[in-house]
């Protein structure tokens, strides 16, 4: 069988991608090495961190404002369908609170978070849970000595395991007798994201309801339930509007015929997966998901070995770590206004997401917006050339 | 104020020592160390326990100390040392003279050699260089400084000594010109303290002249900068040399889970102000990866550096390996004495003969015991098996080195720590590849719990660490551990939103 497209890369842009693709009624797999960052992630969507200060030749650049907000609508449009809605708008902050509780600025956030956007660190209960590895309370304490914590013994320490735990019925009902016991005299109530595996609103409901007060999410640090849950929730959305998915497995190799690529061989016990294509988007990713590999002096792409451009002239990082947006960073494909690498001879190859040259999505706090755009937008671009 | 007999300054393996020994021979004393234990070369070296073949051609005195202190420290350390013995490899161009006379400088200072052939040798060490030609075994070990310090001053402690880390001596007091104590600094609340003393030991290695000057006094030394790279895992269960000349990264420890190679030699000014080239690494790694081929792609966690306080002496080749490793007590006259050089290995020694010589300004007549009697505290060093460690998973919190919780508690509770270095000397925690990216968040909460920190003291505890962190990682950074740092910055400068703009 041979597809009409297949996305290399799991992640936000990829799954991004695909679900575009198979709605348009393209026969569409995803080829993904393991899970992505997206699934370790705040779940919240960064657009930018200020939009003023991005440079043109930034993926942003070349898809334009009106391409940003259309993406961003798609994505929202998506979620809603999907249940596991988001609030936000394109170039507007919202506030989040982090687990050493600093206020952060994003901008979408599933609906579980929305009520930080308003909440003053002083007047915050929060809840939290006995033994919970990653996330301490004690950071909330603040200069005021802010005693309003209460925990709850989950009977497990991690936060997989205490959100699965509240996908249990009777968990819950024991939960929400304790919160009833609670004597809560802030004006709003946090707790670490663990409410449940899929999206709590339910659980959210039911605690307002009992407390009478507005609640919110804080994402841990990873792994992280919001962003699990986006991610469980993208690859669903992909599968159900019938993207093959192949999981778990790198690609070996491929074959290519006159400047088009014609299939990837996925290594696999046994005996390896031949997947045949008209067109193929590579959305792998920067360092961390494995898209590039920096050697020491250079920067390899890890799958068709494209030519990576890198600056020049420069040391590869920062002095401070605390300064983002390393040189190296700027590293990636260069590619034309189709999404095309722009070195290659690959005429059914298009580019998306944080593997393009000069994403540095920790430099710009652009991370999943630009996934959203740049996988919308590659995807057009090989639609057309389907077309 | 504290009043004491003989005040130490610096906590490393030559100040612990004399805490000990002093203690040992019930003289009341105070070590005060500006950081923690083995802030300088103690804690920055191979964690290397000479067998003294190193210096058996060129210093056949350095090498008669070396297998003697070898010796005393497997007996009194258990728990610190690793008897992991050593090969000296010889590879192809390698001349076959300098085995001979290896080998003879060995036996004439007592160290016990065997000759392995290449086949014998891979046989121990499968992933030595496969071209090499032969191999000399000797008893060289590894050993951990910081516990050695923690144990040392543990034997103090126990005895009355009074030990306090993070107190900075800013000003040594003197009385009509002899020294009679210091001015200390707490480095976390910059409480003053004053510790008068009948003598002042100044064991403060690399930061010896410092000290020194504060007393008028002056120390000639010579600062010798040596880095090192970690690799990620453990290659090698021997310690691996070469068979020539000592030279740039010719040694390679293999340390609990880890592997260290090194070092260089680079003449330096100020201790307090070091940083690692790339040419460096890239000298160490290619050197080590002559011996142990997979040391060129191995994924290196982090790299670190620090300085040899060596003697000064008249000769003047240009290479400060020429300059001896051997040590010297200084008397200033003033109340006060230097000891300075010296290696890890021989602290023990170094430490007896400062006592011995205190004793004699004392009139008093008690000989050492720190050769015979055990390390102690230990039997309160647990962990091992790993099983013990892992029957709750829950309750790790280091993944990468196995710590537990309550290992961790232990230490803000007895230690009474305001830093993440303390926790991770005494536990591991964050030593693994991620180099503490996730394990230092919850230590920090811990503290929290324990009101050690307030949430605002925690994040700038938690900068200072992530800046210490990022110095040594920076120069290592590509392959899988750049794929980490992109994870760990994602983690600090994205999720908890710590960037600055």
């Amino acid at each position: 069988m041979k597809y009409d497209v297949v996305i290399i890369g799991g992640g936000m842009a990829g799954l991004m991608s695909s679900i575009y693709m198979a709605e348009q009624g393209f026969k569409t797999a995803v080829v993904s090495k393991g899970d992505p960052v997206c699934s370790i992630s705040t779940g919240c969507i960064d657009v930018a961190g200020d939009f003023t200060g991005i440079p043109e030749n930034h993926p942003y650049g070349r898809a334009g404002e009106d391409k940003i907000r259309l993406s961003l609508d798609y994505f929202k449009k998506l979620m809603e369908k999907e249940g596991l809605p988001y609030i936000g708008e394109f170039l507007q902050n919202r506030f989040i609170y982090t687990s050493i509780a600093s206020r952060r600025a994003t901008s979408m956030v599933p609906l579980s978070m929305a009520e930080a956007h308003e909440a003053k660190k002083g007047s915050i209960h929060i809840i939290s849970f006995k033994g919970m590895k990653d996330f301490f309370p004690g950071y909330f304490k603040g200069e005021e000595n802010n005693q309003n914590i209460s925990i709850f013994d989950a009977g497990s320490k991690t936060t997989i395991g205490i959100a699965t735990s509240f996908d249990d019925l009777t968990f819950r009902e024991k939960f929400f007798n304790w919160i009833g016991d609670q004597t809560i005299d802030a004006d709003v109530i946090a707790v670490p994201a663990v409410l449940g595996t899929k999206n709590p609103q339910a659980i959210i409901d039911e605690i307002e309801k009992i407390s009478g007060k507005k609640i919110f999410e804080i994402p841990t640090l990873p792994p992280s339930m919001p962003g699990l849950r986006l991610f469980r929730t993208l690859k669903r959305a992909a599968s159900q509007r019938g993207v093959d998915l192949f999981w778990g497995n790198a690609i070996s190799d491929y074959t290519e015929e006159k400047g088009q690529i014609q299939s990837l061989i996925i290594d696999q016990p046994g005996r390896p997966t031949i997947v045949e294509s008209r067109s193929f988007i590579l959305a792998t990713g920067s360092f961390v998901s494995g898209g590039l590999f920096a050697e020491k002096t250079s920067v390899r792409e890890t799958v068709f070995d494209l030519n990576v451009s890198i600056p020049e002239g420069e040391q590869r990082l920062n002095d401070s770590f605390f300064d983002p947006g390393h040189p190296l960073g700027r590293a990636g494909i260069a590619v034309d206004e189709k999404y095309k690498p722009v070195n290659s001879i690959m005429k059914n190859l298009f580019i998306g997401g944080s593997i393009l040259e000069n994403s540095q999505i920790m430099k710009y706090q652009c991370g999943h917006g630009m996934a959203i755009v740049t996988g919308l937008e590659s995807a057009k671009s090989c639609e057309e050339y389907l077309k | 104020m504290i009043t004491t007999d003989v005040i130490i300054i610096g906590g490393g393996a030559t100040g612990t020592g004399i805490a000990r020994d002093l203690a040992l021979r019930g003289i009341d004393h105070c070590l005060l160390e500006k950081k923690d234990f083995a802030a300088g070369a103690t804690g920055a070296c191979h964690g290397l326990l000479h067998s003294g073949g190193r210096y058996a051609v060129n210093d056949p005195e350095a090498a008669k100390e070396c297998i003697s202190e070898n010796q005393i420290l497997r007996k009194i350390g258990k728990k610190c040392v690793e008897f992991t013995e050593g090969l000296f490899v010889r590879l192809p161009g390698d001349r076959l003279q300098y085995r001979d006379n290896f080998l003879e400088s060995c036996r004439k200072t007592g160290i016990s050699t065997e000759i392995y052939s290449a086949s014998k040798a891979l046989e121990l060490v499968p992933n030595l260089n496969q071209s090499l030609e032969e191999a000399v075994k000797v008893p060289d070990c590894s050993i951990d400084p910081f516990r050695l310090c923690m144990l040392n001053a543990e034997s103090s402690e126990m005895r009355g000594g009074k030990i306090l880390i993070h107190h900075k001596v800013i000003e040594i007091i003197k009385e009509k010109g002899i020294c009679v104590g210091v001015r200390a600094e707490e480095q976390f609340s910059g409480e003053i303290k004053e510790i008068r003393g009948k003598l002042i030991v100044n064991a403060s290695g690399a930061w010896g002249s410092q000290v020194a000057k504060m007393s008028g006094s002056d120390v000639p030394m010579t600062l010798s900068k040596g880095s090192l790279v970690i690799a990620n895992h453990r290659m090698t269960n021997m310690v691996i040399n070469r068979l020539r000349p000592s030279s740039n990264g010719d040694i390679i420890v293999p340390n609990e889970t880890v592997s260290l190679a090194g070092t260089t030699s680079i003449t330096v000014n100020d201790p307090d102000n070091l940083s690692i080239s790339p040419e460096e690494i890239s000298l160490i790694s290619r050197e080590a990866s002559q011996m142990v081929p997979e040391f060129d792609s191995v994924r290196l966690i982090r790299s670190y550096t620090g300085v040899r306080p060596l003697l000064k002496n008249t000769s003047d080749s240009g290479d400060d390996r020429a300059i001896s490793r051997g040590f010297k007590i200084i008397d200033h006259k003033n109340g006060m004495f230097s000891i300075m050089g010296g290696k890890l290995t021989t602290y023990r020694l170094m430490a007896e003969k400062m006592t011995d010589r205190i004793m004699e300004e004392f009139g008093i007549n008690v000989p050492c015991t720190t050769a015979e009697k055990p390390l102690d505290g230990q039997d309160q060093l647990s962990g091992y098996p790993v099983s013990n460690r892992i029957e709750k998973l829950d309750d790790i919190i280091c993944e990468c080195e196995l710590v537990r919780r309550s290992d961790v508690e232990k230490v803000i509770d007895k230690v009474g720590t305001k830093f993440i270095g303390d926790i991770q000397h005494r536990t591991r925690l964050g030593m693994g590849p991620c180099q503490g990216g996730f394990c230092t968040y919850r230590a920090l909460g811990m503290m929290q719990e324990q009101g050690k920190v307030s949430d605002s003291e925690s994040i700038r505890v938690l900068k200072e660490f992530l800046d210490r962190r990022y110095r040594g990682i920076r120069p290592v950074l590509w392959g899988d551990q750049m794929r980490e740092e992109q994870l760990i910055e994602g983690i600090y400068l994205g999720i908890l939103g710590l960037a600055e703009k």
